[in-house]
């Protein structure tokens, strides 16, 4: 595994965004290897989601450049399409396809994006299913599923695409406890696996676990980036020790 | 029935190419309709509508007065027959939740009012009714049919109202020890009339239509006053284009009060997930 | 008159009379909702102009009553020396009023489909096109089926319009108005019209629910 290609997998350079008058990026400058699991962290309203949407183009931003293995990525049309073919996003609230079956879910972009042939693509869409773990929900539509099943369907319908990265927007969020670890667990293996992610989450001791690098937001600027051991244990900055504070608190 | 959602969402930030070819569209939308609008206007002019002799009286307050006192007799009629309907649609809803006997004869009372076209009532009042002895004047034989014609509508949305309050507002009553009856009453039949007045409203639009008909059986309502106008000023389109409108603008506020009613409704009643129990938000 | 005179002697013309009354309402119904669908399609234009359009239109045509409509067509546009025959202006009518309704209804259609999902199916690389025919198309229609349900019949009830002007044949109202004014029909004429009319309707409503239990969509 190539730890130290020369060209980022995912590059943020100076981006800015205002929401009205509300600065929601400021001056963000963010770049992630190949092979790489960045976590983001921070309070709520600090433009972690934001800053994960942005990349895909979900959210426009102002000024700054965003890259995709180098190459910035498009505004619009069949180019932005084939660029986000290309990345993988995980909604919190899941997102799939009310009308489809948690199978035709996963074959769609497959097939219609990627012109992939059917019988193929409902192979591997099995395997993928059979990977997260509701290989027995294939059939069954998304509003049939719990929770934690839908979000590990909808993991297996972005994988579907074989992805460049992964961007999961607080993919357990919208879950009842007893549902996140399961998907937290497919996520863990996705890492161990070597795909290169950008999470933004709450679970603290989740991203002790499978961060390479942890990166604390607040106020729309990136306060403090580091390794996951140095910044739980001892964390530079005031707001990141006030931020883990109020969280140990509960 | 104006819910504008998916407008807002449909679309992502447009690239600047798509932009261009957006204001392009919109502008080719824009000449088109205009164009359109031209045409009419032409229409108009070529025909002589727009002299002022087809015109001219409405500046009349007299014209407006009689007009006025047309509508207050469609709106008689229209909140007469509401207000039956409401009666009779309550008593065929209660129906339904009654023994099987008064149960299906409720059912197909309610199916046999929404199947049939007002006019065919509005006939049977006209021309059978008064063959029987029964004589109502002009206005019953309007609003009656009308309302007949309603009341099936209403029961439907009755029940539904009360299929939404949430059951647990009744079994919290009933064990209190309040009777079947009295808890229909006082706790469920009031929170479901809530629910259900944005489609009241609508029904009252309906209603309010059905009695344009009014000249079936030689009602004097807005339709017939305009007919005495236009015999008077022989102003047939600019009469007729006038009482349309005031139709119009009269139903679109009513529906616009029935949605906005609707809309506080959404926001403010909450459930507490979990269980069937509902608690009323405020902010 | 009893059941059995009026059938020996109207029988045929009553038939006569519910094919209009079917007719009218299958081609109305067709063609209410392929301008339901045009004008829905303007109202969700990212195009103002034609936004603006498609909403005045659906506010004109819901809340304007049936005979002023009518009337404005038979009576009306003649002084613009625009002339329909009967048959087409009650047509035109029983098209016109309906479509409003349509659209509203595939409009609420539309609005059962999150965000979300159109936010998911964009990051999965879909274009706008395929989202539309993969996505909103068959959610939209899926999930109106109830509603347009109830305006098929409710189309069926707007064709009695044409009791008022002089169309032929006469449709089931018009028949009963003629039979009472020439004949003595007296109650049986009506009951007939009526049970034909609400056996259709009820006809539509249980096929309407089959088709809804069978597409409807578990949210």
């Amino acid at each position: 595994m190539d730890n130290h290609s020369p060209v980022p997998m995912i590059e943020l350079r100076h981006v800015e965004k205002y929401y009205g008058d509300l600065h929601v990026l400021q001056d963000i400058n963010l770049s992630v290897r190949k092979g790489e699991v960045v976590v983001i962290i921070g309070p709520s309203g600090s433009g972690k989601s934001t800053l994960c949407r942005s990349i895909n183009r979900l959210e426009t931003i102002d000024s700054g450049e965003i890259l995709l293995e180098g190459a910035p990525i498009p505004r619009e049309g069949k180019k932005l399409a084939e660029l986000r073919a290309q990345i993988g996003m995980v909604f919190q609230s899941f997102n799939l396809f009310a009308h489809m079956s948690v199978l035709d879910n996963i074959t769609l972009a497959p097939v219609d994006v990627l012109k992939k042939g059917r019988k193929e693509a409902r192979e591997e869409a099995l395997q993928l299913l059979e990977r997260v773990g509701v290989r027995d929900q294939a059939d069954k539509v998304p509003a049939q599923l719990s929770g934690g099943q839908q979000q590990r369907a909808a993991i297996a319908r972005s994988l579907a695409m074989h992805p460049k990265v992964m961007l999961f927007d607080e993919p357990t969020s919208a879950l009842d406890p007893e549902m996140i670890q399961e998907v937290l667990n497919v996520i863990a293996e996705l890492a161990k696996e070597g795909m290169t992610m950008l999470i933004v989450t709450h679970e603290m001791n989740f991203a002790r676990r499978v961060a390479d690098r942890v990166i604390f937001m607040d106020g729309g600027q990136i306060v403090e980036e580091n390794t996951p051991d140095r910044f739980f244990s001892d964390p530079e900055s005031q707001r990141a020790r006030d931020f883990l504070h109020s969280l140990h608190a509960e | 029935m104006k819910t504008g959602n998916i407008r807002d969402y449909l679309y992502e930030s447009p690239g600047p190419r798509t932009r261009k070819r957006i204001r392009i569209i919109t502008g080719i939308a824009l000449l088109g309709l205009l164009v359109l609008l031209g045409l009419i206007v032409l229409q108009f002019s070529v025909t002589g509508q727009f002299d002022a002799k087809y015109w001219s009286f409405f500046t009349k307050w007299t014209t407006w007065r009689f007009l006025g006192q047309g509508l207050l007799t469609t709106l008689e009629a229209a909140l007469t027959g509401s207000a039956i309907s409401f009666t009779l649609g309550f008593l065929l809803m209660r129906g339904k939740f009654q023994g099987k006997l008064i149960r299906g004869i409720s059912t197909f009372l309610i199916e046999f009012t929404r199947g049939v076209p007002t006019l065919l009532f509005i006939y049977f009042f006209f021309l059978v009714v008064p063959k029987t002895g029964w004589k109502p004047s002009a206005f019953w034989k309007i609003t009656l049919p009308c309302a007949i014609s309603a009341c099936g509508v209403v029961a439907e949305a009755l029940r539904s109202g009360v299929n939404a309050v949430p059951g647990g507002q009744r079994e919290a009553a009933l064990s209190l020890g309040l009777s079947e009856r009295r808890t229909f009453y006082r706790i469920v039949f009031p929170q479901a009339f809530r629910f259900v007045i944005p489609s009241l409203i609508a029904e009252l639009v309906i209603v309010l239509k059905d009695t344009t008909f009014a000249y079936v059986v030689s009602c004097a309502d807005l339709m017939q006053n305009a007919k005495v106008l236009i015999s008077n000023y022989d102003a047939m389109l600019s009469i007729y284009l006038v009482v349309a409108v005031i139709y119009i603008l009269i139903n679109y506020l009513l529906n616009t009060l029935s949605e906005r009613i609707a809309g506080s409704q959404r926001r403010g009643i909450q459930t507490i997930p979990g269980t069937n129990k509902g608690v009323a938000a405020h902010g | 008159m009893g059941f059995t005179d009026l059938l020996s002697k109207y029988g045929e013309q009553y038939f006569q009379a519910l094919l209009t009354t079917w007719r009218l309402t299958a081609i109305s119904f067709a063609g209410a909702f392929i301008i339901g669908i045009l004008i829905t399609v303007a109202r969700v234009s990212p195009i103002r102009p034609l936004r603006i359009f498609g909403d005045i239109y659906v506010q004109i045509f819901r809340n304007i009553p049936g005979a002023a409509l009518l009337i404005l067509l038979v009576y009306a546009l003649p002084y613009l020396q625009i002339v329909f025959s009967y048959d087409l202006c009650v047509t035109a009518a029983t098209i016109l009023i309906p479509s409003a309704f349509c659209s509203e209804h595939l409009m609420s259609g539309m609005n059962t489909i999150s965000p979300g999902q159109i936010e998911a199916a964009r990051s999965l690389g879909l274009t706008f096109l395929q989202m539309i025919r993969r996505i909103i198309i068959p959610q939209a229609l899926r999930s109106s089926v109830l509603p347009l349900t109830n305006l098929l019949v409710a189309t069926m009830l707007t064709t009695s319009l044409a009791s008022q002007v002089p169309m032929r044949p006469r449709d089931l109202t018009g028949i009963v108005s003629y039979i009472n004014t020439h004949d003595t029909g007296g109650v049986m004429a009506f009951v007939i019209s009526a049970i034909l009319y609400c056996l259709t309707a009820f006809v539509i409503g249980k096929a309407g629910s089959l088709v809804d239990r069978k597409v409807r969509i578990l949210r």
